[in-house]
Order: structure tokens, then sequence, then C-alpha cells
């Protein structure tokens, strides 16, 4: 519990959350025991999360472990090129099975007492079994499985029991938008990974991330770099998306190397798509970068993301190279027009120990009304996430019953 | 080190670690810069993750001078008063240095960079290996080296904080 804080959550009790709808109480932000909570309603409740796309294991054998909250997971193509979820957990003692952020292996093999998992998580062998209680049966020790649905390749789990089906849960309207970004059909190829860690609660790494108005940035100024028209949309569920067509950045002379901001791609009027998941995805196409961010909740106060970059499969040789080079410097944690970004994670889970509200005002029209139509630069199309979370987490308004 | 390299050349590219070191931890992105060769020149800094599962992605990518460059505009003149500022103390050690050609080296060096923010504690921001290729140019007392190419090849799997400064 930071010092700062005004009020002392206990998980018992709910937090009262203001009457009006344009303001967020910051003491959400740096609470521990409140992570707690989240982790049980959120992070294993009723919620789809991402973790990964098939392009990161794209041979059989090929897997990646990451982490849902405190519980590890590992993720693997089998012989049948089916890429599943399991915890990462031998299911005799419970030791951690998997080790390596990613790899490549035939079978995998639990070190302590050597029982033996096949790709597709049977249990292939485990040692002295004779000996074993009565009622062991190999058939019933296979690695468990987490409950996992794919879009295009990219890999969601659950572990509540009532998560909706995954097109029903991300929203019809989330899905075009969805789809261009992951390159029309998901066939994505992995140019590789920017992974930080940020000193700030995934809610304000959230709230932060993806779109927000271009004022931070002086590099568009510097560029000449203007946004086109496009739209900000949201679900009641607390996603968001965002497309704007991309005119061509002249770099105004500032550049001695403007052919780093060049944009081949072939679809103009989806120059810069971003699509935010609930609870705390964001995935963007910006002008040739692909990037997928993986981003894990480690405590109230860290925020951890895995920048996954991708190319296309049919893209040319000189357009997976343009990639590269536009991807590794512009929008990861040391990216141009992103560095901005990551500083105002860490800056804004400082300013949010002190008492009081995080107040939205671009775009509010109404203070009782979440918004459900908001334009491409309000800031209030976070606004029905945050109706969302305080839905999902049990908070009552003030004067509510 | 190899026997092909002469007392002078060691020396060269001796003093070009020490003021590629001395112009990072003094935050002076010109001089950094100038550790470079003027005309074709490269940086690189990658994650070793990346690196070794042949993952072209880098967290800086400057295959070229120009890209170097503009680097070098972007944390001076882009960034400035956007991010929380912080020191950084290089530490270097020679691993291997063999001759690449005529007045050409490869030189390998292990890296360990602590980092100290504004009215916080130092702590260790990342080790790693830079990979260089170095030009020795002139000759008698006018020997210099510079990078024709550096990649830092960082060990952390996941950094400590989002990066403004060169590895």
């Amino acid at each position: 519990m930071s010092a700062h804080s005004t009020h002392a959550y206990t998980g018992e009790a709910p937090k009262v959350w203001p009457a009006k709808v344009n303001q967020i109480p910051k003491e959400i932000f740096g609470d521990a025991a409140l992570f707690e909570e989240e982790l049980k309603k959120i992070f294993y409740g009723d919620t789809w999360h991402v973790v990964g796309h098939t392009a990161e294991v794209p041979n059989i054998g090929d897997f990646k472990t990451f982490d849902l909250g405190r519980v590890p997971l590992l993720i693997a193509r089998g012989k049948d090129n089916q890429v599943r979820v399991f915890f990462n957990s031998c299911t005799h003692r419970g030791n951690q099975l998997e080790t390596s952020v990613s790899g490549n292996r035939k079978e995998f093999e639990c070190p302590y007492h050597r029982w033996l998992f096949s790709l597709d998580g049977t249990l292939a062998a485990c040692p002295g079994s004779k000996e074993f209680a009565p009622d062991f049966k190999q058939e019933n020790f296979g690695l468990v499985e987490v409950k996992t649905d794919q879009y295009l390749g990219l890999i969601l789990v659950t572990m509540g029991k009532n998560t909706p089906p995954l097109k029903e849960w991300l929203g019809e309207s989330a899905l075009p938008t969805l789809t261009a970004l992951l390159g029309g059909d998901g066939r994505l190829k992995l140019l590789g990974y920017q992974k930080v860690r940020y000193a700030s609660n995934w809610k304000g790494y959230n709230d932060n991330d993806g779109y927000h108005a271009p004022l931070l940035h002086t590099g568009f100024r510097l560029l000449n770099w203007q946004g086109g028209k496009g739209f900000q949309r949201m679900t009641e569920n607390g996603h968001v998306i965002f497309e704007a067509e991309l005119k061509p950045a002249t770099g105004n002379g500032f550049l001695k190397d403007p052919s780093l901001i060049a944009f081949k791609g072939s679809n103009p009027e989806r120059g810069s798509v971003i699509t935010q998941l609930f609870p705390m995805t964001v995935m963007t196409k910006h002008m040739d970068v692909i990037n997928l961010r993986f981003a894990i909740a480690r405590s109230h106060e860290v925020t951890e993301v895995h920048y996954a970059y991708f190319a296309h499969e049919d893209d040319s040789e000189e357009l997976v190279q343009h990639r590269i080079r536009q991807s590794s410097n512009l929008l990861g944690p040391c990216g141009m027009v992103s560095m901005e970004d990551a500083a105002i994670f860490q800056r804004i889970h400082i300013g949010n120990q002190t008492p009081g509200f995080a107040e939205f005002q671009k775009g509010v029209t109404s203070l009782t009304e979440i918004p459900t139509d908001v334009k491409q630069n309000d800031e209030t199309g976070n606004l029905p996430r945050w109706e969302h979370y305080r839905k999902v987490m049990g908070f009552k308004r003030e004067g509510e019953q | 080190m190899s026997q092909a390299v002469t007392a002078a050349h060691t020396s060269a590219i001796d003093a070009l670690h020490t003021a590629y070191v001395a112009a990072l931890d003094q935050g002076d992105m010109a001089a950094w810069a100038a550790t470079f060769a003027s005309n074709e020149a490269s940086y690189f800094c990658i994650s070793a993750e990346n690196d070794r599962r042949g993952l072209p992605l880098a967290l800086m990518y400057d295959d070229c001078r120009g890209r170097i460059d503009d680097r070098v505009s972007f944390v001076t003149k882009v960034w400035a008063g956007t991010y929380q500022p912080y020191r950084t103390r290089h530490f270097i050690q020679r691993l291997s240095c063999e001759s690449a050609g005529n007045n050409q080296y490869r030189a390998t060096s292990g890296f360990m960079i602590m980092m100290t923010p504004e009215g916080g504690a130092t702590t260790i921001l990342t080790s790693g290996e830079y990979r260089d290729l170095i030009d020795i140019q002139g000759e008698g007392d006018k020997v210099r080296a510079v990078f024709r190419e550096r990649r830092a090849v960082y060990d952390a799997d996941v950094l400590p904080r989002y990066i403004v400064f060169p590895f």
C-alpha cells in the first residue's frame, strides 16, 4: 500500500465510484489489496485474455511461456499442428514444467520425477508408477489445458466458467478492424520482440496506451505528420477500436533518412489501426508496423509488456526489410514516436498516488451518461471501459443503492 | 588479443571504447555519433533473445549513418523534456580482437550499464556484449579508430524501464 493512498481497501467493502462519469478515483492505481481482487475478478474471471499469436510458434514442437497474472502458461504446437495452452505445471507435484521463454521440444520432461509429457499434453511416461496410489491412471494426468480460442491466429485464454464465446466477447463491430490489423487473414511471420517493464499499474498503462491526443508527440509535428480522417468506436465490454487514414509523412526535412517513415502498405485508408481489448491488450497496425502488445499485470505497480512485431507471410523481401527497420525504431519502448508514451505510463503512476480523480474532459457531453458515440480525437473513448471495469469489480456509484 | 594487432592499433581501439563510454555517460549524443565512421556506419541494439533466435527485430536499428544522426536529433530535440532523466555508467571488458582485413578489426567486449534516475538509487540497466567492426584511420601519430558497425546485444530478457539512450 502506498504511503500516499488515502483510502485503505480491504477487499470487502466496495470502493465508492463518483457520480460523475468523467471522474476516475486515483486511489485504484496504488492499491495492493485491490490488485488481488482484480486477479480474481478480471484476470482469472469471465474475460478472454490475449496471450500470443500462433505465428510465434510456427513449427511443430515450438513453444513459448507466458503468464496470466501470476499463473504460468505453456503454449505449444503439437504434432497435429494444434496450438494448445497448458498450465505450466507438472501434474504430479506441481513443479514448473518449462523454464525457457521459448524454444522447440520433442516433449516436455519434468526434471523432478521425470514425468514426460507429449506436445499435446498427454502424460507419456512416469517412472515407477507401479507404486503409485491405487486410483492412479496415467491417462488422467495429462497437462491441464486452459480454455482457449483463436481469432486469425490470435490466441486468447480464459479461466472463467461463464465467459461468453470469443466472437461474441470481441463483438461484431470490432472484427473488421482486428482483421485488418492481423494482415487480413492472420498469416503472420514473427520478426521479434521488445520486452520491457513499466513502473505503472496495469490500468494506468492501459488507459494511456492505444490512442491518445497527439499533443504529446513532438515527433508528429516536427515530421509534419498529420493524421487523416478516422473514427473511434467502443464496445460495452470495454474494447476500443480506432481507425484512421494515413497521410504520407514528408519528414519535413528533419530526418536525414526519411525512408524510415515511408508507408509501403497497400491500404492507406486503414493506415493507422488500433484494437484495444479489455482488460489490457493493445494491438496496432501503424504504417507498415504490425505490433501486438502482450501485457502482463505483475503487481499493482508493475506492468510488463512484450511488444511483438510481425510481417505478413506474403510480403516481398523488400517489404520485410522495411518492416524490420520501421518496427524496430518507431513504436516500442524506445520508439521515435512512442518513447514519450512509455514515460507517461510511469509518470502517471506516480501522479496517481495523490488523492482525488483522474478527470476526463475532451469530448465529455454528459456527466451522467456513459458516451457511446465519440469523435476521433475525444478522450472519452476510455469511459465505457472504465464503466465495464467498475461493474466487473462491483463498485457502486455514489448515490447508487 | 590476436598478435596481428599492433600496439598503435590496440591503443586506438582502447581510445575508441573510452570515447564511446565517456560520450554516453556524459549524455553527449553528438560525441556518441562521432565514434562511428562518418560515411558508412551502423548501430544495432538488440536483445539476446532475438539475437539467439535469429529474429532480426532490434530495440534500435540504425543501419546507415543517416539513422545514427537521426537518433541524435530525436534524443536531443524531439524527446527533450518528455522523459524522466537518468544517468548511466558503462563498464566494458575486452573479450577478443581479431584482424578483419586491412586496417579493420572484429572485436567483442562485455558491457554492464548502471543507471541512476534523478532522485533515485543506482541499479543495473542491463549487461551484454558489444560485437564491433572497427576501422583504423590515419597513420603514425594520427591513428584513430572508429566503429564501422557496433552491435550491442543486451542480456535482459525484459528491460527494467523504457530506454532513451543507446547502450
